[in-house]
């Protein structure tokens, strides 16, 4: 159910519910300097100075109101900047915004007035490649220290070039912040990056009044490694495939993997083999559920404080999926277990066994399941924590361009498995579950919902699998030995992962490698959100939404 | 020359690299204020010094710290499958101050270096690191990256190695015992002076870059210098 | 009236006078300490993990020792074996005094705790008329202690957390000596062994078992609601907002390390043994039970309560210091001065 107020027509849209591109280049008129042809849909190309204004009418007039990723490139005479559009209504309605500026003056109107997603986007775009943003209301480096030289996925940045990186012990936040009312009574206070509650090394710099929270600007980048300009060193074919394990790696490795399979076999025109996709689904959703598992177990760690039954217990059930993983991929948590065009094997033998083992692991979650409700949802010192705290409106969410398990609980009724679908996910039944609330009690109960959900999609799997014919088992595709995409052909691709929608943009250069290879994190952008989460909460409830919104610094930093 | 020869030299350059960081006074962390006092190693100093480090080596608390990949499987270790506590090393302490054994679970990139070593700093003595993952040991699948430290040994001295991608708990657990036996046995890695330390920025040398960076740093701020060309 | 073990040693040693009393009272109070130092070290570096273990699932430390229970052993000369830090900007005779004033506090009110007999010689060192209040005013002697420890810190963290400590500390002390002051009612008398004998009568007789009168029987309402308030007292979940690691690292302990650390550690220990043993004395009848000796059914009961704090510890969540401020002032005080009125008001009409 969604809280979405239902609209008239949006422009571009035909009456059976396609995409028409003249219709919109029409609405576009005054603006659209060319029109390209990407993969995944048609590019715009527009001014560099009409940014805000072409989103705007893009967002009011067409029903683009998710800015799903921005990506920056280099080209040899140009810098680029294209802002992927879709739908929360159907993601399939997509469109990109191609924005040149010239090498010489890297300028280019900010989309941050139009979409608050941009604001991250576009910094990371400054910090990584170099483009500059008018009207952006705060132009800094997010991932890369401060006093960083140069912008290193730009053509001309030396890598060996030495650097300095300081250690302020502690900033003053009134040099630059204006929004703490009363100046006399704030107290500045750096949560992370070494902290407990940050799920790793997120620096929050907090301004407190008393207990409340005044300002909180969250500091990323201290596991930024570089996971782009890795994946843009290496070959489609083998080399790309164990990164993104590492992405999100709370046991959601496949899900990143399917993404980047997603997006390669769509560049190379591969088809995947039925028997494999359903595998590719049963795996997937594994790893959904320990990312979830652990989503539940660490937000319960952040409101029960130190460790804690219901986190053991998490583990306990995280150890049991994982022996089914490792049974199936041979690791416990970098699977890199998808192949272009496939798998890298078949289920292990003896057959009946591992389904037997993934049977009673799916009997088992739903009882498991009800001892979570007991312990966490049923507990009403646990509600007086985090009802009505961390609240996200709706149109906040969209806004900041959430998706995943923090967007269905603020009630939009978005899941790339059913609204975009790939692998087998359009012949098996499932729902998809929304919550009303809006607050971290929402969040971590659309979790507690989805792990049911995923073990009945395992189930049913299985019911195929068990079935299927033996000399129909095909696991790979024929994909060749090298892949080299035509130059210049661009695709974004996502993935429903285990934190929300995680995209792949590529643009091939011809060669065996991405030319450029970008990454949508749906971590990213659900932490932007914190901003309206924390303020005006108290520094428990900001620990409980931040543990609600389930980072994972890997996947947020890259 | 030979390949022998040449190993030879390799290891001999190796050592002295190892000594010219290390400077005097190193390696006294275990030694008694009570044994420089004696100078000679008396029966009772011995048995003393010798329990110390069997309770030294029985007993730790780990400092909560989560970096990347490798802090899940820590978890896990810490929690009931692997259970370390079995072996006394099981208590997650939140504040440095309070932990002896560091667990660096995950790639260390630059900004987050000087932080490390900060952490470091602020544990009491004796302290032990244990160091998780490949990206620990030489920066791992990330080792090319732009902005990648090429192992933690680069920032803080790194008592054991557990390699892996991420190592399994039950390869942690091996870690930490091995920890544990060194420590019982009285050895330690020698704290050395690492490639990159915290200086005052009015301390660095003045090339080009601390002059183009002047007008942000104050002279008495802390930083770290990362020259990529020297690393491994 | 027995005794006390002050008297005892004295007359042992055969030295009367002002001497004797001197001699008497300090090793009476050395051998009282030790006896409760020693429960703390059981239960904070080895029984409590083994506890927790238990209520994780998970087996806990096994390795040195009969279950692990050399750790003890480990963990103390390990801790007290660390170097001390001392951050720079720490106001120091405050920083100093505070894990000081938190341990002796809690140590403090063991003075007058009667812990039963043993080989008929009675533990208990002193047997002043306002017993009960002794306990109350040097058990709260503690914030004072925490509010040291967060302030001269130098750290934010420890700050927040001194200050959550004495907020806490004081929404809290109120219903729990309310709740006190219900048993006094009953009882006529601040004097603990008073309270002990007041509950020694038998209630009613259940076939062969002679239920006795204590108050947490006669009004188990006033023991909940001293339990919770007690839990806040020493600050364990759902209340442990002082420490609160998730939210700000160690609270008022966070730059606190080796000897002090141990000091801080083990005041919280005493104070939830010296909860647990004004439970017992107050509302469990103090050290009676049947064939055991006294002093066996008082460890009993306190290591009970300790049980209950260690097992709200792993399974609730911790509230929110604004709730919790709410539910002291606004639920607990009512309470308790509920309860105050309507004991008040039975013992009356019994009176009558």
């Amino acid at each position: 159910m969604s809280l979405e107020q239902p609209r008239q027509r949006d422009v571009g849209v035909t009456p059976d519910g396609e995409l028409d591109y003249d219709e919109l280049a029409d609405l576009l008129e005054e603006y659209l300097l060319d029109r390209e042809e990407h993969m995944n849909a048609q590019g715009f190309v527009v001014r560099p100075d009409e940014v805000a204004a072409v989103l705007e009418t893009l967002r009011e007039e067409a029903g683009f109101d998710h800015l799903s990723l921005v990506t920056a490139q280099d080209y040899q005479d140009r810098y680029e900047s294209i802002y992927h559009l879709k739908k929360y209504s159907d993601p399939t309605h997509e469109l990109s915004v191609v924005v040149p500026t010239t090498r010489e003056n890297p300028l280019s109107q900010s989309a941050a007035p139009v979409f608050e997603t941009a604001n991250w986007h576009e910094r990371e775009a400054y910090d990584l490649v170099g483009i500059e943003y008018d009207e952006h209301p705060d132009l800094r480096r997010i991932l890369l220290p401060e006093t960083w030289q140069g912008h290193p996925l730009s053509s001309d940045y030396n890598q060996d070039q030495p650097q300095i990186v300081p250690l302020r012990e502690q900033a003053d936040p009134m040099e630059h912040k204006t929004q703490a009312p009363d100046e006399q009574d704030a107290m500045f206070v750096n949560i992370g990056p070494h902290h407990p509650a940050t799920h790793g090394v997120l620096h929050l710099k907090t301004v407190l009044d008393g207990e409340q929270v005044v300002d909180v600007d969250p500091d990323i980048g201290y596991l930024h490694r570089c996971e782009e300009q890795m994946c843009e060193q290496s070959t489609y074919r083998h080399q790309i495939m164990p990164y993104p394990d590492r992405w999100d790696y709370i046991s959601a490795g496949i899900l990143n993997e399917w993404a980047y399979a997603r997006t390669a076999e769509t560049l190379a025109d591969i088809e995947v083999p039925d028997y494999a996709q359903v595998i590719r689904t049963m795996s997937a959703e594994m790893c959904r559920i320990a990312a979830h598992l652990l989503a539940v177990g660490t937000f319960a760690l952040d409101i029960y404080g130190d460790f804690t039954a219901i986190f053991m217990y998490a583990i306990t059930d995280r150890e049991k999926v994982q022996h089914l993983l490792e049974d199936l991929t041979g690791q416990r948590l970098m699977f890199n277990y998808l192949r272009l065009g496939g798998l890298a094997w078949d289920l292990p033998e003896p057959r009946e066994e591992y389904f037997e083992n993934v049977r009673n692991f799916c009997e088992y979650i739903p009882e498991r399941l009800e001892e979570y409700h007991n312990l966490l949802t049923g507990n009403e010192l646990f509600q007086m924590r985090v009802l009505d705290t961390g609240v996200l409106p709706p149109e906040k969410a969209k806004d900041y361009g959430c998706t995943g398990p923090v967007a269905r609980a603020s009630g939009i009724d978005y899941d790339l498995r059913r609204d975009d679908p790939y692998g087998y996910y359009d012949e098996l039944e499932f729902d998809v579950v929304t919550r009303d609330g809006c607050d971290n009690f929402a969040r971590a109960s659309v979790r507690l919902e989805e792990i049911r959900q995923s073990a009945r999609i395992i189930e049913q799997c299985v019911d195929l699998l068990e079935d299927w014919p033996e000399d129909e088992r095909e696991i790979q595709s024929n994909v060749p030995r090298t892949l080299k995409p035509d130059p210049d052909t661009e695709v974004y691709k996502a993935v429903e992962g285990a934190k929300g929608e995680l995209g792949i943009y590529i643009r091939s250069d011809g060669s065996d490698k991405p030319g450029r290879f970008k990454i949508r994190s749906p971590a990213f952008c659900n932490l932007q959100s914190m901003e309206v989460l924390a303020e005006g909460e108290y520094i428990p409830d900001m620990v409980a939404a931040l543990g609600s919104l389930d980072i994972v610094l890997g996947e947020v930093d890259r | 020359m030979s390949k022998e020869q040449e190993l030879h030299d390799t290891l001999e350059q190796a050592q002295s690299t190892q000594e010219a960081r290390m400077g005097s006074g190193t390696d006294d962390r275990f030694n008694s204020k009570l044994r420089e006092a004696f100078g000679a190693s008396p029966f009772i100093l011995t048995k003393f010094d010798q329990f110390m480090n069997w309770v030294r080596g029985n007993s730790m608390f780990m400092l909560l710290f989560g970096i990347a990949c490798c802090s899940i499987e820590m978890m896990h270790t810490y929690a009931t499958k692997h259970d370390l506590d079995r072996f006394g090393a099981g208590v997650p302490r939140a504040s440095p101050r309070q932990a002896d054994v560091i667990i660096v679970p995950g790639t260390i990139v630059s900004k987050f270096g000087p932080r490390l070593k900060r952490v470091y700093d602020q544990m009491p003595e004796p302290k032990f690191v244990v160091s998780m993952g490949s990206c620990t040991v030489s920066g791992g699948p990330f080792q090319e990256g732009y902005n990648v430290i090429k192992g933690a040994e680069e920032i803080i001295p790194v008592d054991i190695h557990v390699p892996g991608c991420p190592p399994r708990p039950e390869a942690l657990v091996y870690g930490v015992l091995k920890l544990q036996e060194q420590i019982r046995e009285g050895e330690s890695a020698p704290v050395t002076v690492k490639p990159y330390e915290l200086e005052e920025f009015g301390d660095l040398e003045r090339d080009e870059l601390v002059q183009q960076l002047a007008n942000e740093i104050d002279e008495d701020d802390l930083v770290m210098r990362y020259n990529w060309v020297d690393s491994p | 009236m027995s005794t006390l073990l002050p008297e005892t040693i004295s007359d042992a040693l055969g030295i009367g006078g002002v001497t004797g009393t001197f001699l008497g009272g300090v090793i009476g109070a050395a051998l009282v300490g030790s006896f409760i130092l020693v429960n703390t070290a059981v239960a904070g570096p080895w029984l409590k993990r083994k506890i927790m273990a238990s209520f994780w699932e998970k087996i806990g430390p096994n390795h040195i020792g009969p279950f692990g229970s050399l750790i003890m052993v480990a963990d103390a000369v390990r801790l007290i074996s660390k170097e001390l830090v001392v951050p720079e900007g720490v106001d120091r005779p405050a920083w100093d005094l505070a894990p000081m004033v938190l341990a002796s506090s809690a140590l403090l009110g063991f003075a007058v705790i009667p812990m039963g007999s043993i080989l008929g010689i009675n533990v208990q060192l002193a047997d002043p008329e306002v017993g009960l209040a002794f306990v109350f005013a040097v058990a709260s002697i503690a914030s004072v202690g925490l509010v040291m420890a967060g302030y001269a810190s130098n750290n934010k963290f420890s700050f927040l957390g001194g200050l959550r400590a004495v907020a806490q500390n004081l929404a809290y002390e109120i219903p729990l000596i309310l709740t006190g002051i219900s048993v006094v009612i009953f009882a006529g008398s601040l004097q603990m062994s008073e309270i002990v004998a007041a509950q020694s009568q038998t209630l009613l007789s259940v076939g062969p078992v002679d239920v006795p009168a204590w108050f947490g029987i006669l009004n188990p309402f006033a023991l909940a609601l001293f339990l919770v308030a007690n839990l806040a007292e020493v600050g364990r979940n759902p209340f442990d907002i002082p420490e609160a690691p998730t939210e700000i690292v160690a609270g008022y302990q966070t730059e606190y390390s080796s000897v002090y650390f141990v000091l801080l550690y083990l005041g919280e220990f005493i104070h939830i043994f010296l909860g647990g043993a004004i439970v017992a004395t107050v509302f469990l009848g103090g050290p009676a039970g049947p064939v055991l000796p006294g002093i066996v059914w008082f460890l009993v009961k306190i290591w009970a309560v300790f049980l209950f704090t260690q097992w709200c510890r792993s399974s609730l969540p911790r509230i929110r210091v604004d709730q919790l401020i709410g539910i002291g002032w606004k639920g607990l005080l009512l309470a308790s001065f509920a309860n105050l009125i309507v004991t008040a008001a039975i013992v009356g009409v019994l009176a009558v």
